[in-house]
């Protein structure tokens, strides 16, 4: 009969072959290796002090006959740790999703368990097929005084832990960043950038839930940001930018009202109009343009001249 | 004053009052000592503080509501409000607090006012007399000076929830009532 044996590591492990007596012959094998005699009591494997690589297959011959006596799979973990729980809103008001992990391997299969209570009441958290550690609760009201309670259960063979949290429905709402983020020049405008952006896509109703805004701007060569707060649409102009230099922009959101700011945008580079070059003619690439003119080379484009006046 | 200048300054006051309870509900918490300051501080509701209004609503039933119906239950609620906030400000030990908690009434006391304004503005009449059942005789005082401390927790929580609500309410009603239309409408009624 084979069956999945799990054991704690550092465990002592004995394994018995099968219904075989103390004093038979048998031959033990593990992942398709002979176990030497120092590991045998008898017909007994005893296994000291196990690892984690002394998962794996065993199996127990009967010492003549390399009849197959016993078989087992042995694996070699550990209980879990309290687990790490996190919810969130960012579809608010649809609902809050909660997302889980474990703080380390338990190198064995585990078990989650997720409870969430609403006053007296148990709502169903429907598990995401993707990612996986993660279940997502439909609100049915809005603008409870009432806390939610989530406990998180983790189980495994050799042990169970658990975590909660208790929060407001309002203190969990943070949206996704902002999508779509785009900085252009401003023509004629050297120190102007026009910056747009949209609604995350996850915000479902922004007309009467509206986000607010945090932009922040800084030229590559700087370290230190500038930042913009915005309570109303979804662009905004620059209009201090230093001329010429390249920049890096990004955009994080929040409800008008409630709950904490999104993580920042996907960053965009921009830079300023700048004027272009003024063509000047000398006489000299005139009388070169004239003579060559019948060749088939081309001249080089005039030699660019700044024109002192601009910006 | 337009319907729609009206339904804004309502919407400003809402979420000036929002912020200034913040920092006041946390500094009364703290007058009223623990477990109330706790942040993990989640009690059971008692059958007393089911007399304050709740904001607790159907997400549905709440998009769903009529620009009369959303203004009504605002205006029911800060009234009622308004009356349980000016109970706890009588008996609170601390001047300053007193003080800031008399400086939050009537500003609690001009969003209702404004509310009306605002219904008037769109011609919906105001809801008559305090919503809901007369509180029966001697059942306002709590028996002891824990479950008073809990009635005056579960106010302050309603009313943060309240002001929280309304900016939704009067966010969603800017929106829909443009400043110019509506005074044009009432004129060609008559008023």
């Amino acid at each position: 009969d084979s069956h999945i044996q799990y054991e704690r590591v550092g465990a002592d492990v004995t394994m018995k072959c099968g219904s075989m007596d103390w004093d038979a012959a048998v031959t033990w094998m593990a992942n398709g290796t002979d176990i030497d005699d120092s590991h045998l009591n008898g017909s007994y494997l005893i296994l000291k002090n196990v690892d984690l690589t002394q998962s794996g297959q065993y199996f127990c011959y009967e010492g003549s006959s390399w009849h197959l006596k016993y078989q087992t799979i042995l694996r070699v973990g550990v209980p879990p740790k309290e687990p790490v729980l996190m919810c969130r809103s960012n579809n608010y008001p649809k609902g809050f999703y909660c997302s889980w992990h474990l703080p380390s391997p338990t190198y064995i299969p585990n078990t989650f368990n997720i409870s969430v209570i609403h006053g007296t009441r148990e709502m169903v958290c429907e598990k995401d097929v993707f990612p996986k550690n993660r279940c997502h609760i439909r609100y049915l009201q809005l603008f409870s005084t009432v806390k939610y309670k989530v406990t998180l259960t983790v189980t495994n063979a050799l042990g169970k832990n658990s975590t909660s949290l208790t929060f407001d429905e309002f203190a969990i709402v943070k949206p996704d960043p902002p999508e779509s983020v785009v900085a252009k020049p401003v023509p004629n405008n050297p120190r102007r950038l026009e910056v747009s952006w949209q609604n995350p896509s996850s915000w479902p109703d922004p007309e009467s839930f509206p986000l607010k805004f945090f932009l922040r701007y800084r030229p590559l060569i700087l370290d230190q940001w500038q930042h913009v707060e915005l309570s109303d649409g979804t662009s905004h102009t620059i209009t201090d930018a230093y001329a010429g230099k390249e920049y890096i922009i990004q955009v994080a959101a929040k409800d008008n009202d409630i709950g904490t700011w999104s993580d920042w945008s996907v960053a965009v580079h921009a830079t300023p109009w700048t004027e272009e070059p003024k063509h000047l003619t000398t006489e000299v690439q005139i009388t070169e343009t004239t003579s060559t003119s019948t060749s088939s080379f081309m001249p080089p484009p005039t030699t660019k001249i700044c024109d002192k006046g601009a910006g | 004053l337009g319907a729609g200048q009206s339904i804004q300054k309502t919407y400003d006051l809402t979420r000036y009052l929002e912020h200034q309870l913040r920092t006041l509900a946390g500094t009364y918490l703290n007058y009223l000592g623990p477990p109330f300051n706790e942040p993990d501080f989640n009690p059971p509701r008692l059958a007393r503080a089911e007399r304050v209004p709740s904001a607790t609503v159907d997400l549905d039933l709440w998009r769903g509501l009529t620009d009369n119906a959303r203004l009504a239950a605002n205006y029911r609620a800060y009234s009622r409000l308004l009356c349980y906030l000016r109970g706890l400000d009588g008996q609170v030990g601390a001047v300053e607090l007193r003080h800031r908690l008399g400086h939050f009434c009537s500003s609690l006391q001009g969003l209702v006012l404004s509310i009306a304004g605002v219904m008037s503005s769109l011609g919906y009449p105001l809801p008559a007399g305090p919503a809901g059942p007369p509180l029966p005789p001697g059942s306002s005082a709590a028996p002891n000076d824990f479950l008073k401390k809990m009635d005056d927790f579960w106010l302050l929580k309603e009313l943060q929830t309240w002001l929280w609500r309304s900016a939704k309410d009067f966010n969603r009603l800017k929106k829909k009532v443009p400043p110019a239309v509506v005074t044009l409408r009432l004129e060609t009624r008559g008023f």
